[in-house]
């Protein structure tokens, strides 16, 4: 066997897997880093957003416009969420995460009794190809390529527009952001809304890798918050980029020996680990670590 | 003695006057002419309510005397049932195994308990990381034993069983006397009992005491000299062990135990009772866990598929308009007209 073929194997299912933390997390973590808001409903938003995209790629929509209306639905979801009943928790972490498990047990619940329980799939759109011994999906390159496009937008929004400004000065201080003028509960409705927007999104993308039930964001929970819990919410972009990163390198190689299961029990074995020695997630240790390191070269 | 009496009617708790142990003599004295005026197949029922109150007890005593917050609850319920299964059910010849299989499944979720713990306390994470790695936790559990499917998962005599489950597990007996139907109920009744005067008793002592300061303000309790890292870890082991007692009731009841007892929708139910009861107060929690379990399987009994919203639609409420829970605002409400007649009298 060539080594070439395996060592892009190797990349490629890192890769998909890290697009697959990364997706799973990205709502969950914009949310937390931004408003300090666990948001337990997160599994049911990407439920939502799968079912929209469902619904609307079988009304005859191709799937790209079902997958950007399902972002809109949710994120209008999601303001309205914040707006009835988030908002009353900020600054109560414990209260906020059983308040939304709340949310997303209503939700999942309701789902069941109103679409029943099973869903027709959404076809993977574009085919296989293989090199060597193994074959690649190319919708994996495809969700690769979106998750680092995201990225971007995401960099970019929260660095270069005034609503990134206002949202990291609403983070920062509130009480000082609001006396200069900002309207904090604006941003805090919409950066809610763009956090659940996301989650929806990521549910649409992976909607056709994953059978569609009303029960199918239980299997997003995990990855997602352990994604989370590693990264931390010092800095969000880069906290969700190193964990989804640094965790896909312990599921890959893991899971590829031992099976899937164990993979995802190594996840939560190396979270244990990971914040043992870093509490505050990867993002705060790699911080200190830069600003001990540029101390000591100053000096 | 003294001491004792001084222990259980502490600050801890609601309910230290007169009026208060009166009523509650009388409703235990209730519950133990109950079975005398029902079916031994309603007295098995209400037993099943009462089985849970343990777990509910664990959680009113981690989240609301600790401010520790755990979704995971249900993995101890899950580690003890199965364990006493295993245990009894390959003991099954002798008549001290049920009591061997307690013994196993309580140290078993003692020990995962404190070995997850020390992960989680000693690094001191944030509050919010608690909840969801316990809540990751349990469901990796039940995949796990949702998976054990098949001839190649059994220790000893007893098969795993996948997702149906393990069946055929012992009842509880002791020498050859077996406890079902109304025995069983009884048994329950003394068990969650001895649970309520047992943690009553711990939350007076000082234990207690520098538990509740925790909660208040973990710097400053720490400065005080106390370690918190090592309570909130026994607090964590201790509640655990109440919700293994919860588990290995369960499968004595029952017979049989299934992966989605440590599923989602179950490990809601603790921390729903929990805040409808009123997390500070343990009657409390005892109450709303009998009331909602009775409520919930009612509902669902009579093929009612809206339980689980209802559940999840008063788990909203509670939180936005009683966040101090439900029970414990009737409770305070109640004691205020109580004490405002009898200083009328005098």
């Amino acid at each position: 066997m060539d080594t070439l073929p395996l060592a892009l194997s190797l990349i490629y299912q890192f890769g998909s897997t890290m697009a697959f933390l990364f997706l799973s997390a990205l709502g969950l973590i914009i949310i937390l880093g931004m408003m300090n808001i666990i948001n337990l409903a997160h599994g049911e938003l990407m439920m939502m957003g799968a079912y929209t995209a469902t619904i609307t790629y079988h009304a005859g929509a191709p799937f790209f416009v079902s997958v950007i209306l399902s972002f809109f639905v949710v994120a209008i979801f999601g303001a309205a969420l914040e707006t009835l009943i988030v908002r009353k928790f900020y600054g109560r972490e414990l209260s906020a995460l059983v308040v939304t498990w709340g949310v997303g047990l209503v939700m999942g619940q309701g789902t069941l009794l109103f679409f029943g329980p099973f869903m027709p799939s959404i076809k993977i759109p574009g085919g296989n190809f293989s090199y060597g011994v193994f074959s690649f999906s190319v919708y994996s390159l495809i969700l690769m390529l979106i998750s680092g496009l995201l990225i971007l937008i995401l960099w970019f929004i929260y660095n270069k527009t005034s609503y990134g400004l206002q949202a990291k000065a609403t983070m920062q201080d509130a009480e000082m952001a609001k006396n200069l003028g900002v309207r904090t509960g604006r941003i805090y409705t919409l950066t809610f809304s763009i956090g659940a927007g996301l989650a929806g999104l990521s549910g649409a993308l992976l909607a056709p890798t994953v059978t569609i039930a009303p029960f199918m964001g239980q299997q997003f929970v995990a990855p997602a918050f352990i994604t989370v819990v590693v990264g931390g919410a010092g800095n969000v972009i880069a906290g969700a980029v190193g964990s989804s990163a640094l965790l896909a390198g312990v599921k890959v190689p893991i899971g590829m020996a031992f099976g899937s299961f164990v993979g995802t029990v190594a996840l939560l074995v190396a979270a244990l680990i990971i914040i043992r020695i870093a509490p505050n997630g990867i993002s705060a240790y790699m911080q200190n670590l830069f600003d001990r390191l540029s101390w000591g070269a100053r000096r | 003695m003294n001491t004792a009496l001084r222990l259980i009617s502490g600050e801890g708790d609601i309910g230290k006057t007169g009026v208060f142990w009166i009523s509650f003599l009388f409703v235990v004295l209730l519950f133990f002419i109950y079975p005398s005026q029902v079916s031994a197949f309603r007295a098995s029922n209400s037993a099943y309510y009462l089985l849970n109150i343990p777990l509910g007890m664990g959680m009113a005593l981690l989240w609301g005397y600790c401010g520790v917050l755990s979704f995971g609850h249900v993995a101890y319920f899950g580690i003890s049932a199965y364990l006493y299964g295993i245990i009894a059910g390959n003991l099954s010849e002798n008549s001290w195994g049920p009591i061997i299989g307690i013994l196993g499944g309580l140290g078993g979720s003692a020990i995962v308990a404190a070995v997850f713990g020390y992960f989680v306390f000693y690094a001191r994470v944030q509050k919010w990381i608690i909840p969801i790695l316990t809540l990751v936790f349990t469901l990796l559990l039940e995949t796990f034993l949702g998976q054990t499917a098949g001839y190649q998962w059994r220790v000893g005599s007893v098969l795993l069983g996948g997702y149906n489950g393990m069946t055929g597990i012992p009842s509880f007996q002791l020498g050859d006397y077996i406890f079902q139907g109304y025995s069983f109920y009884y048994y329950c009744l003394v068990v969650v009992l001895a649970c309520y005067f047992f943690l009553r008793m711990t939350v007076n002592s000082g234990f207690g005491k520098v538990t509740i300061a925790i909660r208040e303000d973990e710097l400053r309790t720490e400065t005080l000299g106390y370690d918190v890292r090592a309570r909130q870890c026994l607090i964590f082991v201790l509640s655990a062990v109440l919700a293994g007692i919860s588990g290995v009731l369960y499968v004595q009841w029952g017979n049989y135990v299934t992966p989605s007892q440590v599923g989602l929708l179950q490990a809601a139910l603790p921390v729903v009772w929990a805040a409808v009861g009123g997390r500070t107060s343990l009657l409390a929690v005892a109450m709303s866990t009998f009331c909602l379990g009775w409520i919930t399987f009612t509902l669902s009994s009579q093929g009612n598929q809206y339980a689980m919203v209802i559940i999840g639609g008063v788990l909203i409420v509670t939180m936005l308009f009683f966040p101090r829970g439900i029970f414990l605002m009737i409770a305070e409400i109640l004691g205020r007209w109580v004490s405002k007649i009898s200083k009328g009298n005098t």
